[in-house]
């Protein structure tokens, strides 16, 4: 029999390193010349320095590091896919295993946290022009934090109650504890920037901005062309997420839950339904694992919990009257074409990705086939003081790669806006 | 059938079944402790330190140091001699050397006036001791007319020394302290007063840590600290060259013979392997002690001494410990008569490099510039002209057998000759 682990809902999925072990690990650094872990990271949150400050014992100077490099530190430490980031890169690969450089990353977010650190600075003395961006996820997080350690006044618009986007809606607690996902936001907030929650924004309401972004993410609910789709029961990830996320109440996925997909997503909808008190939980992939775009990590994670995964099968007809009952499954195409499966349901959720919703009603930037915004690396669109980054111009990644070109939009945005001075 | 060797040795004229033994220290301070040490399978004890003096302890009274992930790099301790009335712990004593007659009994003893030292000697004397050491060494004592401020003193160690010496025929043993620009002197004035053997080194006089919650050293005794001894892994290499001295100390060996009798001498500091071990017996102790690693660890580490030794000699060839005995002494020599005609290049294995940099980063900033490194490789290139085969490189490598000792050059005008150099590194 294998040992299944049964947490809580709420619960962390690891415990975090304490002093000792922290340094146990950081001791486990070869302390590179060069840093390969560094150059591994999409946001430049500098591993390299981070680990050192933290063997020569200076926790505080590496929560710097973090914050000033990476303004969601604490939340990419929980969620980052480091085994294809930092810790593929780590020369301690080529004697036995990397530095685990997520949970360092994490104790030293802790640290801050517990040392009432105050690492952000916003300069006493603003700069004239104003900013918007529309959005309370990743993306606009990182480039209103950027902007407003630049000067600039910013405000963010945000049609959710509470500020996180996919942070707060969309990603399983036992990953991401809501707490770690404020503590981050805090450091925003402490930066000056303004937080208009609850507002479907309107293009009236950006009229007067100098520089605008737009890091609206993508929340249209996707499902595939198959029957059944509109049953009671059947959800899209995003809203599934959200409801389990924001405990709505009494919200309950029943004992047998199918989730379909094959990224991180899907793995949150599964341990969320699981930790919710289903019995039975199963992720159904289309393709195998090796093709899937979650982590192996999660992929662990969700077995321990005693979840199943069975790939090469994609969904073809969600059963029911009133209501979800079963979801049937073909066998992939000239691999598996004569096998079948179907699979008894109280819920179904299609974490197959997520569309992008219009924005032409905000700005007429120009859009692609599936309607991502189109910018280029620095978050340019093809209007004027429009600049768009994170999920809605990369069509959903990872959160620290929204961190990284968040930036770079902000870097952009300040060199057009002192352009704009002259 | 796990390799057993016979580890027993003759140490002062006593047959010890090994030379590993507990010092006097708490670890050894009462029956119980002592009658589980020897079941663990220790040779003998250095019984903690008895005195007419009870001492009067403070709270709390040890301290550690930790580099990165390593705690008991070294460990501090403000302990004392015996908190126990002097009889009683003649009783603990008189009752093991009845109940374990195979085992060694080694009383070690503090006085503080020449009737004490004697008084003590005689009470060594009754219950059957089998040798007794005097602890000249303890740096922390609350009176200054014992300890360390003794054995920093020659002719207060001569006196006492013969002090005991006149009162009981048992083997004395002198314990040193290492808080002295140099033990010969110490050693020889207490072989004149009649000591037998010395042992040392006791512990280390040491601040091991400010705390800064408090302003004071470690530990924090109600928001003070006073300086007190250190030992533990940190302190073997400076045992290890104590005890070179000592042996290869030509008065020391003189005054010996005058008397009859080879230099004996029983090794201390920082022990915790069979490998700490026998680096000591391979500079000639014939006897070893251990507290720190006990306090740590417990008693059971001396089934891998027992074990670990065995298969050291099985390897080699040895049947009895005294065939290694000294065998390292000869070569230790003084730096004006090591060879300087010649450098050896570090080698590097690029199949094993994980192209950490560190060997570059060390030469560069510590040595002489003779590394460089390829950044899109990830690899180090040696510059042999640069090269002083320092071999910091070789000890920065993480990676084991990436960076071994290579060719030997020999610098110009020197005479060719054949060359002994290590190969093999853990």
């Amino acid at each position: 029999m294998s040992k299944v682990d049964k947490p809580k809902y709420t619960a962390e999925a690891m415990a975090g390193y304490n002093h000792r072990t922290a340094m146990e690990e950081a001791a486990r650094c070869l302390l590179c010349h060069d840093a390969p872990c560094s150059k591994g990271c999409p946001a430049g949150t500098n591993p390299g320095d981070f680990i050192r400050s933290i063997r020569f014992r200076n926790v505080k100077g590496a929560a710097e590091i973090i914050r000033e490099n990476n303004v969601l530190g604490g939340t990419c430490a929980r969620v980052c896919p480091y085994d294809r980031l930092c810790e593929e890169y780590c020369s301690r690969c080529g004697i036995d295993k990397p530095i685990k450089i997520g949970e360092l990353q994490r104790y030293a977010i802790d640290q801050e946290k517990i040392f009432k650190m105050k690492t952000l600075k916003a300069p006493a003395k603003k700069m004239k022009q104003t900013v918007a961006c529309v959005g309370a996820g990743p993306a606009s997080l990182a480039c209103a934090a950027e902007l407003a350690k630049a000067g600039y006044k910013v405000t963010i618009f945000e049609r959710e109650e509470k500020p996180g986007g996919v942070l707060t809606y969309g990603i399983a607690p036992s990953r991401l504890p809501q707490a770690v996902v404020d503590h981050d936001i805090a450091q925003v907030k402490g930066l000056g920037v303004k937080f208009e929650m609850g507002k479907k924004v309107k293009a009236a309401d950006l009229e007067g901005f100098d520089a605008i972004f737009l890091g609206t993410g993508l929340w249209g609910s996707k499902f595939p062309s198959i029957p059944g789709i509109d049953l009671k029961g059947a959800y899209a990830a995003n809203e599934y997420l959200k409801k389990a996320r924001s405990g709505a109440k009494g919200f309950n996925p029943g004992k047998k839950v199918v989730v379909i997909g094959g990224g991180d997503v899907a793995v949150d909808c599964a341990v969320t339904a699981k930790l919710l008190g289903a019995e039975d939980v199963k992720i159904v992939y289309r393709r195998t694992l090796e093709e899937a775009p979650g982590n192996m990590t999660e992929f662990q994670y969700a077995l321990s919990l005693g979840i199943g995964i069975t790939t090469n099968m994609a969904p073809a007809e969600v059963i029911g009257t009133k209501k979800v009952e079963a979801i049937a499954f073909d066998g992939r195409k000239k691999v598996s074409e004569k096998s079948g499966l179907k699979l008894e349901a109280d819920t179904v959720v299609f974490a197959i990705g997520q569309g992008a919703e219009d924005v032409s009603d905000l700005v007429a930037v120009d859009t692609d086939d599936k309607g991502m915004i189109k910018a280029n690396k620095n978050g340019k669109t093809n209007v004027k003081k429009y600049f768009a980054a994170g999920d809605i111009v990369n069509g959903g990644k990872t959160v620290v790669e929204a961190v990284a070109q968040g930036k770079a939009a902000a870097a952009a945005m300040v060199a057009f806006l002192e352009k704009g001075v002259k | 059938m796990a390799v057993k060797k016979d580890l027993s040795i003759n140490y002062l004229g006593v047959n010890c079944e090994n030379p590993f033994f507990l010092s006097s220290s708490p670890v050894g301070g009462n029956y119980d402790m002592v009658k589980k040490s020897y079941e663990a399978g220790w040779g003998g004890v250095f019984f903690k330190t008895v005195g007419i003096f009870v001492a009067d302890e403070c709270s709390p009274r040890f301290d550690i140091t930790r580099k990165e992930g390593t705690p008991w790099l070294g460990f501090k301790n403000m302990e004392q001699i015996s908190d126990k009335p002097t009889e009683k712990n003649f009783e603990f004593m008189d009752r093991l050397k009845r109940d374990f007659p195979d085992k060694v009994m080694v009383a070690t003893i503090m006085g503080s006036t020449e009737d004490e030292w004697k008084q003590l000697a005689k009470m060594c004397d009754q219950i059957g001791a089998d040798l007794i050491e005097g602890n000249f060494s303890c740096p922390q004592m609350t009176s200054h007319d014992m300890g360390s401020d003794v054995g920093t003193n020659v002719e207060l160690v001569e006196k006492y020394a013969r002090a005991v010496t006149s009162a009981t025929k048992i083997p004395f043993i002198a314990k040193m302290t290492p808080n002295t620009k140099n033990m010969e002197e110490p050693a020889r004035a207490a072989i004149r007063g009649g000591a037998a053997s010395v042992s040392g080194i006791n512990t280390i006089k040491s601040i091991t840590n400010i705390d800064f919650e408090n302003m004071t050293g470690m530990p924090v005794v109600n928001g003070k600290s006073s300086i007190s001894g250190y030992s533990g892994a940190a302190v073997k290499p400076i045992a290890l060259r104590f005890a070179a001295q000592l042996m290869q100390d030509p008065e020391i060996h003189r005054l010996c013979a005058a008397q009859g009798r080879k230099f004996e001498y029983s090794g201390i500091g920082g022990i915790e392997t069979w490998r700490d071990a026998a680096e000591f017996l391979a500079l000639g102790c014939r006897n070893v002690q251990v507290t720190t690693a006990i306090m740590q660890y417990g008693y059971r580490i001396v089934e891998d001494m027992i074990s670990g030794m065995s298969h050291f000699m099985d390897e080699r060839g040895y049947t009895n410990i005294e065939q290694f005995i000294g065998s390292a002494l000869p070569n230790l020599i003084p730096a004006e008569d090591i060879n300087r005609d010649f450098k050896i290049y570090p080698k590097f294995d690029n199949k094993k490099c994980v192209g950490c940099g560190r060997c570059y980063v060390s030469c560069y900033d510590a040595a002489h510039q003779a590394i460089d490194w390829d950044e899109k490789k990830r690899k180090p290139i040696l510059i042999e002209d640069n090269c002083v085969g320092c071999h910091l490189c070789l000890n920065v490598c993480p990676v084991q057998d990436c960076i071994l000792p290579g060719e030997i050059f020999w610098k110009k005008g020197r005479k060719k000759t054949d060359i002994v150099m290590k190969h093999d590194y853990e």
